[in-house]
This record gives structure tokens, sequence and C-alpha cells, in this order.
């Protein structure tokens, strides 16, 4: 994009002719522009936060259901072991 | 049917979640003042929810434990504190995260965070206390357990008898229907991973529970068989 004399002119394939657009100055372009910057990093420091948000849950769940497989796995040796102890005994 | 169901809790939660991430992203409009980080709110308040239901349940069990002398309620009443210590951490770190991009500022020390870390404190507590307690201290865990599920009224209240950064109840009472749609799957979700976490976690405990019983039996067995052998 380039401005020509308080007009916009768009960028043009290879030819380098530019197609005049009417009825917007540069400085409400720039406002514009600015206001779209200011919004896109709004946005993509929500997202970041709602990754790392959405990661946690997530992520606290795995963990917390791997230590109840592993406490599970224990409690299963812990009764073979009586179990076996038990038929010894008897 | 006490090994499915957590496994039926489990496959609800998992099925849910799919759409509950199509609902929350792309079938549910923007909110005005917050923008996208506003997407937070539909896992960290079932999450806050679910962690207040944990510390009421965990409290009437403690109280029937102590009353009664109940080994089920006391099995049920450490696998809800436990539960609640992941529910708790999961809002103690998605609240802060949200407070971050809204308001400024991770922590405002406001009256609904302060009640909402004591809980998980004071759970934490419990917790430890039942892990590393010696004889008789299953009493006095159960009383800090009563004691912790007071806080839940008090987090509830929070917001209309101090001044907060946090918003009013009735908040989300007044959402629109889009986002009341997204945020019943989301809660479904969390309760059925968070019950069938309960289940699985109270029936460890109860097996934990036989096998001590079973082992001191063996040790009184043995003991009498060497007394036998002496005399």
């Amino acid at each position: 994009m380039a401005f020509h004399n308080g007009s916009i002119l768009l960028a043009a394939p290879a030819g380098g002719d530019y197609e005049k657009v009417e009825g917007r100055d540069r400085e409400t372009i720039e406002c514009q522009r600015a206001c779209e910057a200011v919004a896109a990093d709004k946005t993509a420091s929500d997202y970041d936060h709602i990754v790392w948000a959405y990661g946690v849950i997530w992520a606290l769940f795995c963990v917390y259901g791997i230590m109840l497989w592993r406490r599970s796995e224990r409690l299963s040796a812990d009764v073979a072991t009586l179990t076996r102890k038990l038929e010894r005994m008897s | 049917m006490g090994r499915k169901l957590p496994l039926a809790l489990f496959a609800i939660g998992a099925g849910t979640f799919p759409y509950c991430v199509q609902r929350v992203f792309l079938a549910t409009p923007i909110e005005r003042q917050m923008g996208t980080v506003q997407k937070i709110f539909y896992f960290h308040v079932p999450l806050a929810w679910i962690m207040m239901l944990l510390g009421v349940v965990c409290g009437v069990a403690a109280a029937l434990q102590l009353r009664r002398g109940s080994r089920t309620a006391e099995a049920v009443a450490i696998s809800a504190a436990e539960v609640l210590l992941v529910a708790g951490l999961g809002v103690l770190i998605t609240g802060p995260i949200w407070g971050h991009a809204t308001w400024g500022k991770a922590w405002t020390w406001d009256a609904r965070q302060v009640s909402t870390g004591l809980l998980w404190l004071i759970f934490a507590a419990y917790v430890l206390v039942r892990h590393y307690g010696g004889v008789g201290s299953e009493r006095l865990a159960a009383a800090l357990a009563i004691f912790g599920a007071i806080d839940v009224p008090i987090i509830y209240y929070a917001v209309k008898i101090w001044k907060t950064t946090h918003p009013d109840n009735n908040v989300v009472g007044s959402l629109p229907p889009e986002m009341w749609a997204s945020l019943w799957p989301c809660l479904g979700a969390l309760v059925a991973m968070s019950m069938g976490l309960l289940l699985i976690r109270t029936r460890h405990e109860k097996t934990e529970m036989m096998l001590d019983d079973g082992w001191v039996q063996i040790e009184d067995l043995a003991r009498e068989s060497a007394d036998k052998d002496k005399s």
C-alpha cells in the first residue's frame, strides 16, 4: 500500500499501476491500522492466556489420573502379596 | 457396576470435551468487554463450583466419620479432599491467568481470592495430616475438614459482604443463552471427570483400609502361632 497526495493507492501487481481508494484520508487509515494492531496484540495475548489456562487444567487432571493409576498398581501388588502370605499360612 | 461407573464417567467427560471446545471457541460469541480471554470462564467457574461442592462433601463425610465411625465416610472424605486439591489448584491458577489479562494484575487479594486460597490451604493441611499424622490424627483431620467446609459459604458470599474485584454472583445468572449453552457441557465434562476420580480414589482408600486390616490380622495370627510353638 502507498499514500499519494492524501489518497490511498493500493499496491498493484507487477504492472506498477495503483488503484485509487476514494473517501478515506491517510490519518483515518493510520488510525484504523493502529486500532487494528492494538486489537491484534490483545487477541494474541488472550490466546496465550487461554492456552496456558486450558493446558494447566487438563495437565492437572492427567497428572492426578497417572498418580491414581500408579497407586492402583501398588495396591494390586500389595493385595497379591497379602494373598500369597495367607495361602502360605493356611 | 463399581468398576464400570468411573470408566463411564471418564468416557462422558472425554466425549463431551471436544463438543465443549467447539461450543466455547466456535459457537459462543466473544464477550464485548473482556474479549477472547473471557473464554477461560467456561472452565474456571465450573471448577470453582466443583471445588466448593467437594469441600461440602468432605466436611459432611468427616462429620459422619466422627459421629458414626463410618469407614466409607472416612474414605469419601479423604478422596473428596484430594480431588478438591486438584480442582482448587485449577481454579487458583486459571483465575490469576484470567485476572492478569483482564484486571492487569494476577492477584488482587480480594476477599473471594483469599477465601478460595484459604479453602485450598485448609484441605491441603487435612490431606497432610491424614498422610503423615500418627494414631488418632484422623479425628483432628476430620475437625479440620468440617472447619474447611464452613469456608464454602464465605467464598460464595465474599462478593456480597466485601468490596471485591470479582463480579457479583448474579453475573452468571445474567449470561445470555448462548453462553449458558456452552457453560453446561463444560460443567458436565468436569463434573464427570471429577466424580470418576473421586470414585476411583474412594475405592483405593477402602482397599487400603482393608489391606491394613489384613496385614494386622496376619501379624496377629503369626504371633499366636509363634506363642503356641513356644508353649
